[in-house]
Order: structure tokens, then sequence, then C-alpha cells
């Protein structure tokens, strides 16, 4: 009969269709370990202090990535999470001076509800104007910028080791720094994910009209996606401090932080367009693109060229990618 | 702009009620209003005699107005649980609506955009009947579907009506206005111009009053098939041997004469997509020749195809148009193929030839400013008459009529008549069957991408080509 077929069948997604759905990340995770185990084969006692290290010095572009993640999958992008996490940087480092750890955790709270609300009222601002995304967030960006450098005029301020500590984790405790990038994702993104808001952030970046007859609020799912945007444009400003023990307000920092988040996610698997992707795949991309530049200078080569080899990894990547989706569209 | 004027429209409680009118007359603008999409500058919207205000389409829903757009309201890159989860609706009512239409194998963890579009309309209508609406709007939901679809659709409706529920039914198919309708509003320039039931109303009373006095004697006309072919004895202008692509076309040959207009009909999916691809030099073939203009024809790329004088106008107008771009610019593209010299264009020579193709199809130039605010109909004029600005041996035509009102419609068979005298060739597909005797000489039917039919315009009736398009050819032939 045809309602029992279509009963049955209308249960939840086959191994095949997750297996498609999740394939860029699964790909992307292998690529990593690839790199990390040619690492590990250079480096003599490779080991918890090289995971330590890994771990600590992407924390801050890997939170990144993930804030990226989240405006592009909802169909936007957002040219300020460099100045977002220079800012927080800055602002962070000048309160947190000569704080002890509870001090320090004070001025964390408050500098990510600057950042959570900065974000909220950036999604209002381009829902409302209807100004594009890349206008609003290139603006916000100078005007970020440009606060930081109030806020912290030249390179300084400090934090509390403690807060190092907990961020970080120190010598070869490299679980702390682990733990920091899973709470954002298991406290904030999976529930969100998995709630009604989550679905129309990607229903928005997939089709705004098709979700807007769907009965989605283009200003909520907007303003939540760019307040989780800018909490963890936060969390990254934070991780700065923790691991430069200061603050600095130099441009330059915002423009490559901005780029390389962009490049993260395009190799994680978040489609520019909007609707597709996770937040998983851009992190083991920031990690791997961390990598590249390690092995190169274990090769013996210039480490300037690790930038080149960067560039071209995700070039091919993606390349790669692209070809293979055709093929598939192409095969019955 | 202003698209609607003023309509007063009264659906009762359990009736199907018909909505047509030509392109432009404000239909789809009112079944906005309807759903929420767009507010009204004035007048009120009741439902069950109490006055609501629909500020979105989730509260539209809610207040039990659930329309079903012809582009399926459904985000592609979730699954069909996701979409469903978005508008709220319980998997288990939506479960029972899908096995009621009879679609088989729906996967709800399946992305909506992989599946075939004729099915996801039917799950958007699966979707919206879940909700238990009290008015369903179904807004050209037949167009392009296959008619093995339409006619659950049509199934769909009754039970509603038996329920008590009321249905909206927008269509430029008549026939099945008429079949399946009670009465019927036709809209003309954003008013309602009349109501009949539709047990007093002939098909031609409705198209008079859709079009006004104008052209209304020109189209009820019968206009049978008593004209002459023109095609031309000598060297084809195409033909194409035994061509393959996997098994979406299967052998296909076919030989289209000077001055001939040809039809291929079917149902969605048989291979009519990959075949127009193929022609247009959009695709490769996995086998077979291509003859065009008496030489063989290896397009790596349309303009290879184009070049030789085959060239197509897609079904989808938004892939053929530039839409921001003016309709001199649309018309005039097709003619700069190449960088032509290095020379400047000929601006004198582009608006004659841009004034004469805007003349020729009637295109409708008050909106001319940017293609994409032009209406449906005048957008197929655009895409037509670029290659008549650009030159073209054989028009490769996808379903060229479709959601085009009746007026229009005929414009673009007199169009296609005039270019097969002018011994220009035509290759038309097409889904809607009555449109085969009244534009073409000949019909070819695809049916799993082999040609399993030949017929004659003069015996080219909906039922013969029904029954081929289903696959009933024998019959077909022994009779």
């Amino acid at each position: 009969m045809a309602t029992a077929t279509a009963t049955t069948r209308a249960l939840g997604p086959t191994a095949g269709q997750l297996a498609r759905r999740h394939a860029w990340t699964g790909a992307v995770v292998a690529f990593f370990f690839l790199l990390l185990a040619w690492n590990a084969s250079q480096t003599r006692n490779f080991g918890a202090f090289e995971i330590q290290t890994l771990l600590a010095s992407t924390l801050p572009l890997a939170y990144l990535a993930m804030a990226q993640s989240v405006v592009v999958i909802g169909g936007g992008i957002d040219l300020s999470v460099g100045a977002m996490l220079v800012l927080v940087n800055c602002l962070s480092a000048r309160y947190m001076e000569g704080t002890d750890l509870r001090g320090s955790l004070l001025v964390a709270a408050g500098c990510l509800a600057v950042s959570t609300a900065l974000g909220a009222f950036m999604g209002l601002v381009i829902t409302v104007s209807r100004v594009p995304d890349i206008i609003v967030t290139l603006a916000a960006s100078f005007v970020l910028g440009g606060v930081a450098l109030f806020i912290l005029p030249t390179p300084g301020g400090g934090t509390s080791t403690g807060f190092q500590a907990l961020v970080l984790g120190s010598g070869s405790a490299w679980w702390p720094a682990l733990l920091c990038l899973l709470a954002p994702l298991l406290l904030v993104w999976a529930p969100l994910r998995r709630s009604r808001t989550g679905i129309a952030v990607y229903a928005l970046g997939s089709d705004r009209n098709a979700a807007f007859l769907s009965g989605v609020d283009p200003l909520r799912t907007r303003v939540v996606a760019y307040a989780v945007d800018g909490l963890l444009c936060g969390l990254a400003g934070l991780a700065t401090t923790a691991f430069t023990a200061g603050g600095s307000p130099q441009s330059t920092i915002a423009m490559n932080a901005t780029l390389n988040s962009v490049a993260a996610i395009v190799l994680g698997g978040v489609a520019l367009s909007g609707g597709v992707g996770g937040l998983i795949g851009p992190v083991f991309a920031v990690w791997s693109l961390y990598l590249i530049p390690n092995i190169m200078l274990g090769l013996g080569v210039d480490p300037s060229y690790g930038e080149v080899v960067k560039g071209v990894v995700v070039v091919l990547v993606v390349l790669a990618g692209g070809l293979l989706r055709a093929r598939r569209e192409r095969a019955p | 702009m202003v698209a609607l004027r003023s309509v007063d429209l009264a659906v009762e409680r359990g009736e199907v009620h018909g909505l047509v009118g030509a392109n432009g007359a404000g239909k789809s603008t009112l079944v906005k209003i309807l759903s929420g999409v767009l507010s009204p500058d004035a007048g009120v919207v009741e439902v069950a005699g109490r006055a609501v205000r629909l500020r979105s389409p989730a509260h539209a829903r809610a207040s039990g107005l659930a329309p079903v757009f012809q582009d399926p309201a459904f985000a592609p890159d979730l699954t069909v649980a996701e979409n469903l989860r978005l508008t709220g609706t319980d998997q288990g009512a939506f479960r029972r609506r899908v096995g009621e239409l009879g679609l088989d194998g729906v996967r709800l963890g399946e992305a909506a955009g992989s599946l075939p579009l004729p099915l996801l309309r039917m799950l958007d209508l699966a979707r919206v009947l879940a909700h238990e609406p009290s008015l369903l709007l179904l807004d050209e939901i037949t167009a392009a579907l296959p008619a093995d679809y339409a006619d659950r659709v049509f199934e769909a409706i009754r039970q509603a009506r038996e329920q008590g529920r009321s249905v909206l039914f927008i269509s430029h198919r008549l026939l099945e206005v008429q079949e399946i309708c009670d009465r019927v509003t036709v809209l003309r320039d954003g008013r309602n111009v009349d109501t009949y039931p539709t047990s007093e109303s002939k098909e031609q009373r409705i198209v008079a009053s859709m079009l006004g006095e104008r052209a209304a004697l020109a189209v009820t006309e019968p206009r049978k098939v008593a004209r002459t072919s023109h095609a031309q004895p000598g060297e084809p202008a195409l033909q194409v041997r035994g061509l393959s692509d996997g098994h979406r076309v299967k052998d296909v040959s076919l030989t289209l004469a000077r001055g001939e207009v040809l039809g291929i009909t079917g149902l969605e999916g048989q291979g009519q997509d990959e075949l127009f691809a193929i022609l247009a030099g959009d695709r490769r073939a996995s086998g077979g020749e291509i003859v065009a203009d008496g030489r063989r024809l290896t397009a790596r790329h349309p303009h290879d195809a184009i070049r030789r004088g085959l060239t197509l106008v897609p079904s989808d107008r938004w892939q053929a148009l530039l839409p921001q771009r003016s309709v001199r610019e649309n018309l005039a593209v097709a003619q700069y193929t190449a960088p032509a010299g290095w020379g400047l264009i000929n601006l004198d020579r582009e608006r004659r030839q841009v004034a004469e193709a805007i003349d020729r199809l009637s295109i409708d130039t008050r909106a001319q400013a940017q293609a994409r605010r032009l209406s449906g109909g005048n957008q197929q004029k655009v895409a037509i008459g670029r290659w008549l600005v650009g030159g073209f041996t054989t028009l490769l035509c996808f379903d060229p009529t479709r959601g085009i009102d009746v007026g229009t419609k005929h414009q673009i068979y007199d169009l296609f008549r005039e270019l097969a005298a002018a011994g220009r060739s035509v290759l038309m597909f097409t889904s809607e069957l009555r449109e085969v005797p009244l534009a073409c000489d000949r019909v070819l039917v695809l049916y799993d991408g082999r040609i399993v039919a030949e017929l004659a315009a003069a015996d080219a009736d909906e039922a013969a080509l029904l029954g081929a398009a289903h696959g009933l050819a024998e019959a077909l032939t022994e009779s």
C-alpha cells in the first residue's frame, strides 16, 4: 500500500545521505590528521607539548573561523571579525592588567557582553537598512578598529597568569585549550543548530525567499546569527589576550585575521553562497593551515613559502571539491 | 507601480474558486497579499467573517490561509524534515498526506534541493494540507506538472472540498479550471471583471472577459490545423541521428525540415532537458551525431551551436535574460557573440534592429529599463526576440509558453508560423499538449528517453498525445 511505503521510508536520513552530507568535513579531518602525522614524523619526541602549542596558538583563529561560518551559513559575510577580535583584545588587555583570575573573568564576561551586543546591533542594521552585509561589516571594521586605538593606543596591557592557564593550559596540558574551544560549540552552537532558529539560519542562507515563505523572521534570525558571531569573535579576542599576554591595536592583525577566517571556512566546507556547512570543518581547516608552514620548516624550506603553499592548498582543495560535486551531479 | 487596483472576491466555505486572468492582471499579487507576503495599501481580508491583518506568511498560515506557489517554499540545502520544522508542520500529518497523494519513497532526510521540482511541489502541497487550512491557495500548481501528478492534485482538491475547505485555484489552463472549479473569477488590469459559475460559462467566455473586448474574437475563434505547412523539401535544417546520453536520451533520431515547426512533448523527466541541452551545445552526447545546415556539428560550448544557427530559448527565462539590463541590451546582446573587430558598436543599427524586434513581437516596453521588471510573457518575448536580432536557422524553444497568458501564447504561435513561412525552423518542447496542434506541423513524443510516437498536427489531439506520453505508443500505431 502506498501509505505504508511512504510512512516506513519517510524515516530519518540513511547512512548514505549522512555520509554525503558530511563528506567534506570528513575529508578535512582526514587531511588534518595526514598533516599531523607528517609533522609528527619530522619532530623528535612529538607529543603533548606540540599538541598544546597547536591548540593554543590556533585558538583565536579557530573561534574566528567559527564566527565567520555562522554568518556565512546564514547567507552573509562578516568583514569585521578581525577588527572585533582586535577590539576585544585591546579592551580586555587594558582592564585585565593587574587583576587576579576573578577580576580577569569579570572583565572577560563584560567583553563578551559587549561583542555579542555589537554583533546583534550589526545584524539589526543590516536587516533594517537593507545595505548588503559586505558593506556594513566593512564599515564596522573601520569603526571597531578606530575604537580599539582609543582604548589601547599602543601595544600593551596585560592579563593574569591564572586566566592564561585557564584558557590555554600550561606546559604540556593541552586539554584546557581544547575545552575552551569546545565550550561554545557544545553550549551555544549545538543547541542552536537543533532549534528552529538554527534551522532558520541555514534556511535564510539557502534560499531567502523560501525561508520567508516558510515563516522565517529574517530580522530575528539575522540578529541571532550576528550575536553568535559577535560572541565567538569576543572569545577570539580573549584567546588572543591570553596567548600574547597583552593587547595590540594594529590594523594589520585585524585584516589578516579576517582574510584567514574566510580561507578557513572555504577550506572547511562552508559554501560562500550560504546554507551549507558546519563549524567543525572550519576548525580543522584552521589547524591544517597552521601545520603547513611547520611542515615546510621541517622540510628545510624557507617558511615564507608556507604562505604560498597555504594559498595553493586552499585553491586546489576547493577546485577538487567543485570537480567532485560536478561529477556527482552528472552521475545519475 | 500599481499591480492591483481593486479586487472584491468571496470564496464560500467548501468551494473551489478559480482565478484566471492574463499575465499582469494581478493574480500573483492577490495571492501574495492573501498569504501574508505583501501588505495591501487598502482593503480588508476577512476569514470566516472576521477581519484579519496578515502580517507574515506564518501569520497567514495560522489564520488558515495556506499557499502553494509555483516555486516550492523549500530551502534547498535543508532536508525535508528540517523544512517541516521551519513551518512547524507535524511530521505524522505530513506523512499521511504524502501517502494520500500517492507519493512513494519520500525520504525526509533527503536535501530538498536534490528532489525533482514536480515532486517538491507535491510535497509543498502535502505540507500545506497537513496544516488543515480553511483556504488553500494554489498558484499555477499544475504548470509543468506531469499529468499523473496533476490528477492527484485534482483528487486532493476534491477531497478538500468534501471536508469543507475552500480552494482558490489559479491556472492558465482553462480546461482545468472548467473541470475542477465551482465558480471562476476573472481578473483584468488589477480588477475583478466578472464571476461566473463554471456550469454556465464557456471557456470562450472566460477568455473574452480575460482579454477584454479587443483580442477576444481572434483568440476564441477555433483555429484548427487548417493551415499549410511551410516545410521545404531538400536539405533539412537539422538532422539528429542516434543521439544518446547515458540512460537519459536513447537513440533519438529526428529530421527538421527548413520552414518546419516540429514539436516534442512528454511527461516530466523523459530526457527532454538533456536532449535540448545537447542540441544547444551545453552538454555532450555519449553517442550519435547532429547535422546542422548539412555539416556535422560537434559543439563544445553553446557558442559553437549558435555559430551554426542553432539557438536555444531555455524554459527558465532568468537563465536567458540579463535581468538587470534594459530590454534594448537584452535584445541586442545575441549579435555580439564575438568581439567583432575592436570597433565600436553601431548604435544606430542596433537601435533599428531592436525597434524592429520590439515591433514584431509587440513587446510591452513600459518597463524597459530593466528586463526583470517585465511580466513573464514579455520576458519570454525578449528571450525569443534576441535571436530575431542575432540571427538563427533553427530556434530551439523549451516550453516557450510556460506560465504565459492566452493572448501572448497565440502571439508566440503566430510568430513561429511566420518564421516557418520565412524558411526558418523551430524545434519546440511543450508540456502543454493542447498547444501542439496550434503551433506545430508535426510532433514527436518522448518517453523514457526514446521517441515513441510521431504524429501529424491534425492527429495530435490531447488523448493521442497523452496516451503516447504515458508509453502507450503501441496502441496508437495499431489504431
